[in-house]
């Protein structure tokens, strides 16, 4: 497998902040791997997913995604970057409550290209388990299924990196499995998966790697398909860790 | 209460943006409003107070100067005036100055002062000897004559000179760009003046109490009973002198109140939407605010005060900055009326319009701020925001349907998502195009008028010549020349007409008059004798309609006309006759035309041909080039318009303004969430200015038939209120490529007003915004 990401002694440190978000974290994803990065709030793992996203820059170090140095893009490249090359799901869906589902779903492809992806949109929801809620608008969906809906969005123009963030967090515990056994399918279909969680059972069940981080820094990277760890072990881990 | 406005302050501080809008465009609606009622309030004023220090005649009549003096003298008496003055020799005097040739008709009097019509001399004295003369101030400042200056009668043979020695202002007569002007001299100068036949007497008469029109016309019908047919040449009262005096204020006024109105319109429609959009992106902030105490009164205070304050602040600079604006336009009437300039203005109205005015801000703001008091804590605290608007749908799905980029389908969809906001935004913008196109189309409405009037592109040159130099020697000049194409000669004669008091100014044609190019609004150009044209305001007051017969009356004889046209002409408020010189009888006395336009041949030097003719015979040829310059009352109202037109446009582009900032604001989240999944800064961009072009096409094109409306309507003011119908040519002065041009100008200032949101919705923080969740 090709590295896809490499973050290479990345700091963030925010306006104002005495501490940094990030404390000099090197890493690198595979294409194809399910990673999960894991730890307590203010751990810096979702400040880690929005740089590898393109949606912040680090104070220091640099971000390179599927060969492109995130640091030398301007603003409109890293926005076709985002477009082109990352999937996004957020905790909270974040839809458009004015457009329908499939208009949701369709954004990011009608921001690449005029050519209709309509087809292809209604393709995906069906595949997703959502088709029948195309033409609905958001707030006439459940949780789950407006999860899916962004899920679609993120997939549509068909990403390199797909990044969750707390994917689950605002859903029911079953509504949060169906996400995430979609997750896995995708992952199973070669799809790259970064899931940013803060609970480890929903690391260890799905992904294949889980890095574990604490005030800005990796303190663990554990790739569970091997047996370099058992998924308990990273539990512990996680369990070991100082009470917030 | 306390509480209250340090919540509003600290709100204020934190939306200074919507703020200054507010401040800018109540500013704007109030300086205008204020200018418009103190101009309406004012105006009247000046005239009122110069006519009563001045004693000013409510009649004027003229006589030959066969009638009997000492039967003269009876006249006040037959008519019940109070007082009268006269009778004053007259007689219409030419002289030359500076190279011009002027004429005014000169009286004989012996003192500015007396029991009527005082005159105001406002600058020198009074003539003291025979070869004294004074003139009226507006027309010394017109033509650049001082006191001191000599000038050359040119008006009989024995060709004498003149010293200036006086300024005064004559409260019946209107400003010199408007009207013929009056000269005075002393009585005994007046014999050495006159050229045989050309000589009248002047009566003035004052009545105990102002009359009316009709009772001025019987007086007139009782006069010409009690004297010899024939005896009254002309006659003027106060009421028409004082419209043609009041006429340009009266325009200005209207116009200006009815763009104020559209402005205070526009400026409410700016605040609703604003107070409406705060309070629906403030629901988590309401809810706290009732959780810590503020009562739903307390809330509304809050909101409406974030309106009110600024409202305050613009009130109290724009009402005093109405007031000083409207003062050069009152001290022009005052300098007119030779009145001292004093600054005129009603502290009891501005404070009416302080208070109107708040009243008004407080219920646009206060209205829309109902919902915020009335909103149940827990359920603002809980949604934190009104639900999104979610109308535009259809409007998004047509747009992409036309394979539109997606920024500019999801702008267009959001420009109608809250359709009240829309609604309020368009009617902001559609009085701000509607108001340009008025701006536009009424200037040049009057410039058709204006070359019609001055004869623009069918005759260059004017000629007028001395009662010294006989009409036919000036033919012969002219017709010598090779540029000559054609010769249209004028003669002047007031034709008494049954149903109006005052004899009818007429003008007399020879030579191809049809080619002068009048407009005739409905029949057609005469086209032998006995016919006439005539405005509106003389068909309408005569009772007489194109096709019927009429019998006036010149020098005592009949005259059978019959009205074949109904022209457009705003001399005398509509009191003109046109008609050909053959019309008049054999023995007109004096009735050689005495003014000439001519036509020159394609290519023909004008200056060499002006200075040729005018070398033939220097002192008895007056030769210029026709003056087709926009008149002074013209080019005030014109600026007056496109003040206006500025004023409601930038109200207008202030209504797009204010929409995309709360849209954008209210809309941040989305804004966050497109950039996520690969919106770039510029589709951003893009997108706030598709909702802004939308809104701006809409309401342009909504705006043009009520632009063109209003256009009509103005024009039909001016033209009723100047005695006359609206010609049809007038109306059609656009074409087709400007009015589509006219809301696309739009789109394009509304995309430009929107780039300001636009870079902010851009430079959204996506990580601040979406974890502020």
């Amino acid at each position: 497998m090709s590295e896809l990401v490499r973050l290479t002694d990345i700091t963030k440190v925010y306006q104002g902040g005495v501490t940094g978000a990030l404390n000099g974290v090197s890493l690198a994803i595979e294409e194809g791997e399910f990673t999960a990065i894991m730890g307590p709030s203010g751990s810096g793992k979702s400040t880690l997913l929005n740089l590898v996203a393109g949606l912040d820059r680090p104070s220091s170090g640099s971000v390179t995604v599927a060969g492109s140095d995130l640091g030398r893009l301007s603003e409109t490249g890293l926005a076709r970057f985002r477009r082109d090359r990352i999937g996004f799901v957020f905790q909270f869906f974040h839809l458009l409550p004015n457009l329908t589902a499939l208009e949701n779903v369709l954004i990011p492809a009608r921001l690449k290209s005029r050519v209709s992806a309509e087809s292809a949109g209604r393709a995906l929801m069906s595949r997703l388990g959502i088709g029948e809620v195309a033409d609905r608008y958001p707030s006439r969906l459940s949780g789950g299924q407006q999860q899916r809906v962004a899920v679609a969005r993120a997939l549509i123009n068909q990403p390199t990196l797909l990044l969750a963030d707390e994917p689950t967090g605002a859903l029911d515990t079953k509504s949060g499995d169906q996400v995430m056994a979609l997750f896995a399918e995708l992952h199973q279909e070669g799809q790259t998966i970064v899931l940013v969680t803060h609970d480890p059972k929903l690391a260890t069940r799905y992904a294949a790697r889980v890095i574990s981080m604490l005030d800005g820094r990796v303190i663990d990277d554990a790739r569970l398909e091997t047996t370099e760890r058992k998924p308990a072990d990273v539990i512990r881990v996680r369990s070991e860790e100082p009470s917030r | 209460m306390t509480a209250i406005l340090v919540k509003a302050l600290a709100d204020l501080r934190r939306r200074r943006v919507q703020a200054a809008v507010i401040f800018l465009t109540v500013l704007l609606a109030m300086a205008t409003g204020t200018m418009a009622l103190t101009l309406m309030s004012q105006t009247r004023d000046p005239y009122q107070a110069a006519f009563e220090a001045q004693k000013g005649a409510h009649l004027q009549v003229e006589f030959k100067a066969s009638t009997d003096p000492q039967l003269l003298a009876t006249t006040p008496a037959i008519i019940g005036a109070s007082a009268a003055g006269g009778p004053y020799p007259a007689t219409s005097l030419q002289f030359k100055h500076g190279g011009q040739s002027f004429y005014v008709q000169t009286f004989g009097r012996d003192s500015a002062g007396g029991d009527v019509e005082v005159l105001n001399v406002t600058a020198g004295h009074w003539p003291r000897a025979n070869d004294e003369i004074v003139l009226t101030r507006s027309f010394a400042e017109l033509n650049n004559v001082s006191i001191g200056d000599t000038i050359k009668v040119v008006s009989v043979p024995a060709q004498s000179t003149l010293k200036v020695v006086g300024e005064v202002v004559d409260i019946d007569e209107g400003s010199a760009d408007l009207s013929s002007q009056h000269a005075w001299v002393l009585k005994g100068a007046v014999p050495a003046l006159t050229t045989p036949g050309l000589s009248t007497y002047l009566m003035d008469y004052r009545f105990p109490a102002d009359p009316t029109s009709s009772q001025l016309q019987g007086y007139v019908d009782r006069l010409r009973a009690s004297l010899p047919p024939g005896s009254i040449t002309a006659s003027i009262n106060y009421l028409l002198i004082r419209s043609i005096f009041n006429i340009t204020n009266q325009i200005i006024t209207g116009v200006l109140s009815a763009f104020s109105v559209f402005a205070l319109a526009a400026t409410i429609a700016i605040m609703a939407t604003l107070v409406t959009g705060i309070v629906i992106s403030a629901f988590r902030e309401i809810g706290i605010m009732k959780a810590v105490g503020f009562t739903p009164a307390g809330v509304i205070g809050v909101f409406a005060l974030q309106v009110i304050i600024p409202a305050l602040a613009a009130c109290l600079i724009g009402i005093p900055a109405g007031t000083i604006l409207s003062q050069p336009l009152l001290a022009n009437s005052s300098h007119a009326l030779g009145l001292p300039y004093m600054p005129s203005f009603s502290l009891g109205l501005d404070l009416l319009l302080l208070v109107g005015g708040l009243v008004v801000v407080s219920l646009a703001a206060t209205l829309p701020a109902l919902r915020a008091g009335l909103l149940k804590p827990i359920t603002a605290i809980t949604i934190a925001t009104a639900p999104r608007g979610r109308s535009g749908g259809w409007l998004r799905r047509q747009a992409a349907r036309l394979r539109l980029p997606q920024p500019i389908v999801l702008g267009i969809g959001d420009a109608f998502a809250r359709p009240l906001r829309a609604a309020l935004t368009l009617v902001t913008v559609l009085l701000g195009v509607a108001t340009v196109v008025v701006a536009i189309g009424l200037p040049r409405s009057f410039q058709l008028i204006n070359n019609s009037e001055t004869g623009a592109g069918n005759y260059q040159v004017v000629i007028n010549r001395s009662n010294a130099l006989p009409d036919a020697e000036v033919m012969r000049i002219l017709n010598a020349q090779p540029e000559t194409a054609r010769v249209v000669a004028l003669d002047g004669e007031n034709i008494a007409v049954p149903g109006i008091s005052d004899p009818v100014n007429s003008r007399i044609f020879r030579g191809d008059s049809s080619k002068l190019a009048y407009m005739v609004i409905a029949g057609r150009w005469f086209s032998g004798p006995g016919e006439v044209l005539a405005p509106a305001g003389f068909l309408h007051d005569t009772h007489l309609k194109i096709g019927d017969t009429f019998t006036g009356s010149l020098d005592g004889q009949a005259l059978q006309l019959r009205v074949v046209g109904e022209v457009y002409d705003i001399s005398n408020l509509g009191h003109e006759l046109f008609m050909d010189y053959a019309t008049l009888p054999p023995n007109t006395p004096n009735s050689d035309p005495s003014t000439y336009w001519v036509t020159l041949r394609p290519g023909s030097d004008l200056n060499a041909y002006i200075q040729r003719v005018a070398g033939t015979q220097p002192d008895l040829l007056d030769v210029h080039p026709n003056n087709t310059s926009l008149i002074g009352p013209v080019k005030i109202i014109d600026s007056v318009l496109l003040v206006l037109a500025v004023v409601l446009f930038l109200i207008g582009v202030g209504g797009i303004f204010n929409t995309l900032l709360l849209n954008t604001r209210e809309r941040i989240q989305d804004t966050a969430t497109l950039k996520a999944v690969g919106m770039s800064p510029r589709q951003v961009i893009v997108m706030v200015a598709a909702s802004a072009g939308l809104l701006a096409l809409v309401a342009g094109l909504m705006a043009m038939p009520v632009g063109l409306y209003l256009h009509h309507l103005l024009n039909d003011v001016v033209s009723t209120s100047t005695g006359n119908d609206t010609p049809p040519s007038v109306y059609d002065v656009f074409n087709l490529f400007e009015l589509m041009a006219i809301p696309l100008l739009g789109v394009a200032v509304a995309i430009v007003a929107s780039l300001l949101p636009g870079r902010w919705a851009a430079r959204t923080n996506v990580i601040e915004v979406l974890h502020a969740e």
